[in-house]
């Protein structure tokens, strides 16, 4: 509904995916810069249209798939880390982001990992983003180090800059896919016979071929 | 004009019931007397609810006909009769689906003006959840209209609703399940209903999404009053223990949080208001949808005044401590109740990814925020934070002297003290201004004077011979010019006009 476009242009047969997207990390790392170059192309603009970039959408079409992305921004203060839970509950990946300049805000990026590890298992996309690079005569955290981290812990290692526009949607878009090959391996998994009755209901999936043979007589089914 | 008459005139005969029983007419009554009109609205009432019956029935026959007979084609031709016998229902419905609509639709609209007309409701209408109040009696006829309403141009319209109807009259004999489990029910059925609508608008996830919109709205509508709160949670002293937490806090203020906000610019304030105002109305609403809008509402002004107040787009870290401040300002009635309440039964897709859900969440953990907050999230200490929840403190005190302008509850005061100020300067101004108008009219005055002395001292030290040559010389038109010039103030300096002379020859 956010992205209420008149795209009823049905014929192609695809699959719609929606993912949700969640930014972690610390205040001031440039998360919001980073969402409003990807979805509006704008840097510190002074004059704002946008009334907000907390949360934010995009369609993208990736190999003839089409994908809707909603970004949701988190409150990245210290004060609001317990309720981290509530923001990635049943999302699709997540980006963590740090200033390459602030050592602190990649140990935050640590936490974040470890939690989400945790709370979601491997079923989320991580993404771990070095911001700011354009200032990276102050960097303070080493890109051997980060990208190391990175492996370790299975997500993938960006460095972008929101106010050069620089590995913003490589990043993305890596992203997307990473998430298409999730949700198309879960579903694999599912066809097998596998579903489990309380992941067929995440409803993030939108398959409109393969009618589900459902039993009560619905219009089409043959029974 | 022909009539001489104005005003209203009636005949006698004219205020009596139109059914001539003697007793005087009321217009609001289409002319009846109040038991006539009784007596007719229940005629009509009952009839359109056997029509709806009827209607229900026969869509029960046709739909199990329409099976039957496709189950056996399909035996006999399976690869393409669906799709034919699709097309085959589809036209049938179209010619029998005009006049039994418009039929369903008569009665009410003729029974429109009345309000209050529900006991026959209440002790006719076949579906279970009848004993509610006549209220909510009325809101879900509403809602089934416009359901219907809904559904009419769609080629499936009937098998939806059917199904509704069927599954919001089956839960009512639910009503001793726990809430989560008639959540689970509701989702279940959204899902499947989505799930086969997707197979029918194929590839448009629009329109289903618009028909799941109706479904959820028509059901929920009716199903509120069972499910809302329901007294197999604890959803109501939940509800009290975030209230009572809520006004413990009322001490917190804006520094605390660090919100973002200047509440002194008036846009701003008038978003702040605005926003507590839309958070406070989700109470009132009762589907799921509804609530979401209040909710999102509310966000856009708090964007609107983050935006005002920073001069930049809001992001989250500004968005949550402003919620958190607005929630706690506003403290809305049932605030977990209806917190369960979207959670339970809202569309899940629209909770998930979509931008009400993202406002929703943030609401969530406004709450969670709260019911956990405690000194060091607000930059306190432990014990300032127990001195202010314990009221022995408070932190406007200490400024309370000097100026009120820190405490949000004297905010409106200090503006009107602001505005005092403002107004007495303005006042000493235009004194000013007045003293420097007269100012400037006397020196006026005195210019004037002074010139007209000026003009007069001059007049005074010219020497009166500097008079033209030419008056002196004698012509005939000297004394017409004279008489012109009478005030002429040379003129009496003048030598006396030449007389005429005969000179004898």
């Amino acid at each position: 509904m956010a992205a209420g476009g008149a795209g009823g242009n049905s014929g192609s047969g695809n699959r719609t995916y929606s993912f949700k997207v969640v930014l972690l990390g610390e205040g001031c790392v440039g998360k919001t810069s980073l969402v409003l170059r990807y979805c509006e192309n704008k840097f510190n603009d002074k004059h704002i249209t946008t009334l907000q970039a907390s949360f934010l959408t995009k369609k993208l079409n990736i190999t003839g798939k089409r994908v809707n992305l909603a970004i949701w921004d988190t409150a990245g203060q210290e004060r609001f880390h317990a309720l981290g839970p509530i923001y990635y509950r049943d999302s699709n990946g997540a980006i963590l982001v740090y200033d390459i300049t602030d050592e602190d805000s990649f140990q935050k990026v640590k936490n974040w990992v470890k939690e989400l590890r945790k709370m979601l298992g491997n079923e989320i996309c991580l993404c771990i983003v070095g911001n700011k690079i354009d200032l990276d005569k102050d960097r303070h955290v080493s890109v051997e180090e980060a990208e190391s981290y990175a492996e370790s812990v299975g997500a993938k290692h960006y460095h972008t800059s929101a106010k050069l526009n620089k590995g913003i949607e490589e990043l993305f878009l890596d992203l997307c896919k990473r998430m298409m090959e999730t949700a198309q391996a879960e579903e694999r998994l599912k066809g097998n016979g596998a579903s489990q009755s309380a992941s067929s209901r995440r409803g993030v999936q939108i398959v409109d071929d393969e009618p589900q043979a459902t039993p009560a007589g619905g219009c089409c089914s043959s029974g | 004009m022909s009539s001489q008459r104005r005003g209203i005139h009636l005949d006698q005969s004219e205020l009596l019931c139109k059914k001539g029983c003697g007793f005087y007419g009321n217009t609001g009554w289409l002319g009846l007397c109040s038991k006539c009109w009784r007596e007719e609205n229940q005629r009509e009432k009952q009839k359109q609810i056997q029509e709806d019956w009827a209607l229900a029935e026969r869509l029960q026959k046709e739909e199990e006909e329409a099976y039957a007979s496709r189950n056996q084609k399909a035996q006999s031709q399976p690869s393409i009769t669906p799709f034919n016998k699709f097309e085959e229902r589809k036209t049938k419905e179209k010619s029998s689906k005009v006049n039994t609509v418009t039929k369903f639709f008569t009665p009410s609209s003729k029974t429109q003006p009345k309000k209050d007309a529900s006991p026959f409701d209440a002790q006719a209408s076949p579906s279970p959840s009848s004993s509610a109040s006549r209220h909510s009696s009325l809101d879900t006829d509403h809602a089934t209209r416009e359901f219907i309403d809904f559904l009419k141009p769609l080629k499936s319209g009937r098998e939806i609703f059917k199904q509704c109807r069927a599954f919001t009259e089956s839960m009512a004999y639910k009503r001793d399940m726990g809430a989560d489990e008639l959540s689970e029910c509701v989702q279940d059925f959204y899902q499947n209903l989505s799930d086969r609508l997707q197979t029918q608008f194929k590839g448009s996830s629009e329109h289903v999404e618009s028909v799941m919109d109706e479904v959820e709205k028509y059901m929920m509508t009716r199903l509120y009053k069972e499910v809302f709160c329901p007294e197999t949670t604890d959803d109501e002293n939940k509800d009290l223990a975030i209230q009572k937490r809520i006004r413990a806090l009322h001490w917190v203020t804006i520094e605390m949080l660090c919100v973002p906000v200047d509440e002194e610019i008036p846009e701003v304030s008038d978003s702040v208001v605005k926003a507590i105002t839309d958070v406070i109305e989700m109470d009132s609403k009762r589907v799921p949808k509804d609530k979401l809008g209040c909710i999102t509402r509310c966000s856009k002004h708090i964007f609107n005044a983050i935006k005002i107040s920073k001069k930049e787009a809001a992001s989250a870290d500004d968005f949550l401590p402003t919620l958190i401040y607005i929630v706690l300002k506003a403290n809305p009635p049932r605030l977990q109740s209806n917190i369960q309440y979207i959670t339970r039964f809202s569309n899940p897709s629209r909770l998930m990814t979509g931008e009400d859900g993202y406002y929703f969440t943030n609401l969530c953990c406004a709450v969670a925020f709260i019911e956990k907050l405690d000194g060091q999230s607000l930059n306190l200490s432990s014990e300032e934070f127990e001195l202010y929840m314990s009221g022995q403190a408070s932190p406007y005190w200490p400024q309370a002297a000097g100026a009120s302008s820190c405490s949000p509850g004297s905010a409106a005061l200090s503006q009107v003290h602001k505005r005092l100020d403002l107004l007495t300067g303005l006042g000493e101004r235009q004194e000013r201004v007045m003293e420097k108008a007269r100012q400037l009219e006397n020196d006026l005055i005195d210019w004037t004077d002074e010139v007209e002395q000026k003009v007069q001292s001059v007049l005074q030290t010219l020497p009166p011979e500097t008079q033209n040559p030419t008056t002196t010389t004698a012509t005939a038109t000297s004394a017409a010019s004279s008489a012109i010039d009478s005030d002429n103030v040379e003129n009496e300096l003048l030598p006396p006009p030449l007389q005429p002379q005969v000179f004898a020859g």
